[in-house]
């Protein structure tokens, strides 16, 4: 504001600070009460304890974190965790990225059929997709009788990383098509003409090329399929049958099956943190890429 | 890889040119889009490409670059069969309408890359980068990105990387379209002057009649996917083989008559025109007219018609009239040289010209 407006004037009007603010006042309202207070709520609930019979204890310590953090169960649950997910992120944008290639280059109607085709299954729970892959992937499933009537003995499919992997890699995928496909807006065919008439070879195309122009969507689509998919609970929940330890699943087991409260906030804690160093990289690939 | 096609391929080995076209096809389905091309191109020539758009330039460019597979005939460059060959081993250096440079490299980068696609030494190639840098009156901009230079430096940019790797023949895909008036006529001098200093045999793909006519040695006008004519600027400008070429280059009258024994007739004016019967265009240039005003005099043997003035535009450099005549309406300008009188609509004139300047076609 100038001092020399008028006062009234200055009071009555809202400047385009405030109307943004306004705007902004109801989101950050549904925020504030559905995200940020139950966040804190957990922060508080980390710093509490329970006793042996299980008992919370309202009080102020560092014990649980402690606790977590000293055991080595836990500390390989954080490192298994990651590593699935990574893994899991890594296996979708190979499966994806040439679909979404596919995707955009392709036209008309052709184009959105194949569009409709990658969104529908976001359109079907997770859970009832994770029940498509128990038909599939069971003992007695369509995969190990296909093997078995061409006699080979079918390998363990479900119950174990295996089951998880397969699952969470296809229901991550058309999340990660989408962010792609969002970050292929640079990949023009006249950049590759241009590098193939310059002597470079398909290959080298890609790689020089197509790979770099479309590194944007890919950071995009990894960020996006790595936190959904260490926060993904009911598919690894169906498909590792308990045998396989991950921070989601094991936050649910504390929180509803021992009841220990203060451990499930803990680990809640953790996975935020986990997230924010994701998405931290993500700023530092992005900036690096453009 | 080399196919022999003995009946089409006889008599390309005599007199064949540095780039050889032979029966040159590209169908669509049912759409020709480039029908039966033949053309010679001699070493160090700059050739145009001219013509409407959906002409079949664009195409017939993207061929030789490999970009697009030929349905049928071959291409040759310095007596080796190219018909077949990935656009990667053609050694051809095409610069981009849109100029394509990598966005995601800078103005070096972009340079080097067909150099390092080629293995060439690394000290070799920062010192070939640099000179073609030079070239395009670059330095100090290496370091740049694409999206960071205008669109002048961008297209010099485009030259650069494309002249650096020594291409056997330079491709331009309408390079200065992206360009404003005054960019594009110091661009098309400096593309002109780069590809005498190299030598290099170069392709230029245009709609723009002015910038075939300047810059290049000869001039390949196309419509509908056939070659219209093939000549230096002056045969098509002054001796324009169709209809299609007089019209398209540079600016011209049509006058709708009729031809027997030899002699045409159109808006009541007699000329020559041996070899034609029934409906003719007749056609002339407007700067070719010479404009005066009151009746005719004694023409000699220059063809004339009269009329009265319907428009008159000064610009300053030029006159402008639109006379009314024989029921069309005839353009005429003709450069200013200070004091002429201005003849305003409805005054009557009479235009005469040469019959050399007179063009006769078969009415289409």
């Amino acid at each position: 504001m100038s001092a020399i407006a008028l006062p009234a004037r200055s009071a009555r009007r809202i400047g385009p600070t405030g109307v943004v603010m306004l705007l902004l006042l109801p989101i950050a309202l549904v925020n504030a009460v559905g995200f940020l207070w139950p966040v804190v709520n957990l922060l508080r609930m980390s710093f509490k304890e329970t006793q042996a019979t299980g008992a919370l204890i309202d009080t102020v310590s560092t014990a649980t974190w402690a606790t977590v953090l000293s055991d080595s169960f836990t500390l390989d649950l954080i490192a298994n965790s990651v590593g699935v997910s990574l893994f899991i992120t890594l296996l979708t944008l190979v499966a994806s990225y040439p679909i979404a290639l596919y995707l955009h280059r392709s036209t008309g109607l052709w184009r959105t059929i194949l569009l409709v085709l990658v969104i529908a299954p976001l359109l079907t729970s997770a859970v009832v997709r994770t029940y498509g892959w128990i038909a599939i992937l069971s003992s007695q499933g369509l995969i190990a009788n296909a093997l078995l009537f061409l006699g080979i003995t079918p390998p363990r499919l479900m119950f174990n990383l295996t089951g998880v992997v397969i699952g969470l890699t296809e229901i991550l995928m058309p999340y990660m098509i989408l962010a792609l496909l969002s970050g292929f807006g640079r990949l023009d065919p006249r950049f590759e003409e241009a590098a193939l008439t310059l002597g470079a070879t398909p290959w080298k195309t890609f790689w020089r090329v197509v790979v770099p122009l479309t590194a944007p969507g890919m950071a995009l689509g990894c960020l996006l399929c790595f936190v959904l998919a260490i926060s993904s609970f009911v598919t690894p929940k169906l498909l590792s049958g308990g045998r396989v330890f991950l921070l989601a699943t094991e936050i649910y087991d504390q929180a509803i099956v021992t009841l220990n409260w203060p451990v499930a906030a803990t680990l809640s804690m953790i996975v935020l943190v986990l997230f924010g160093a994701a998405l931290a990289l993500y700023t530092r690939a992005l900036r690096r890429i453009a | 890889m080399i196919r022999t096609a003995p009946d089409e391929m006889a008599g390309l080995k005599q007199g064949e040119g540095f780039l050889s076209l032979r029966g040159l096809t590209r169908r669509y389905g049912p759409f020709v889009a480039v029908d039966d091309f033949n053309l010679d191109v001699a070493k160090g020539e700059l050739v145009a490409f001219l013509g409407p758009s959906g002409c079949g330039k664009t195409t017939s460019l993207r061929m030789i670059a490999g970009l697009v597979p030929s349905s049928s005939g071959h291409i040759v460059v310095n007596g080796r069969e190219i018909t077949e060959v990935p656009p990667y081993r053609r050694d051809m250096g095409l610069v981009f309408q849109s100029y394509a440079l990598f966005p995601h490299m800078d103005v070096a980068r972009n340079v080097a890359f067909g150099l390092e696609m080629r293995k060439v030494a690394k000290a070799d190639a920062a010192a070939r980068v640099r000179e073609a840098i030079a070239m395009v009156r670059l330095t100090g901009k290496e370091h740049h990105r694409p999206s960071e230079l205008s669109g002048g430096q961008q297209q010099r940019v485009a030259l650069a990387r494309a002249l650096v790797v020594r291409p056997s023949i330079l491709l331009l895909d309408e390079p200065l379209s992206n360009l404003d008036a005054k960019l594009r006529d110091e661009m098309r001098n400096e593309i002109r002057d780069i590809q005498k200093r190299l030598g290099i045999t170069a392709i230029f793909v245009t709609h723009d009649q002015m910038e075939a006519l300047t810059i290049c040695d000869k001039v390949v006008v196309m419509n509908h996917g056939r070659l219209e004519q093939v000549g230096t600027p002056l045969e098509i400008y002054e001796h324009p083989k169709t209809a299609f070429v007089a019209g398209f280059v540079g600016r011209i009258n049509r006058l709708a008559g009729t031809a027997s024994g030899g002699i045409a007739e159109a808006a009541g004016v007699k000329v020559a025109a041996p070899g034609f019967t029934g409906p003719v265009e007749v056609m002339v240039r407007p700067h070719r007219i010479v404009l005066s005003a009151g009746a005719a005099p004694a023409g000699g043997d220059l063809h004339q018609l009269s009329g009265t003035v319907a428009r008159a535009t000064f610009a300053g450099d030029i006159l402008e009239y639109e006379v009314e005549a024989g029921g069309v309406l005839m353009k005429t300008e003709a450069a200013t040289r200070g004091g002429e009188t201005v003849h305003a609509p409805g005054t009557p004139v009479t235009l005469s010209w040469r019959p050399q300047d007179t063009f006769v076609y078969t009415a289409s």
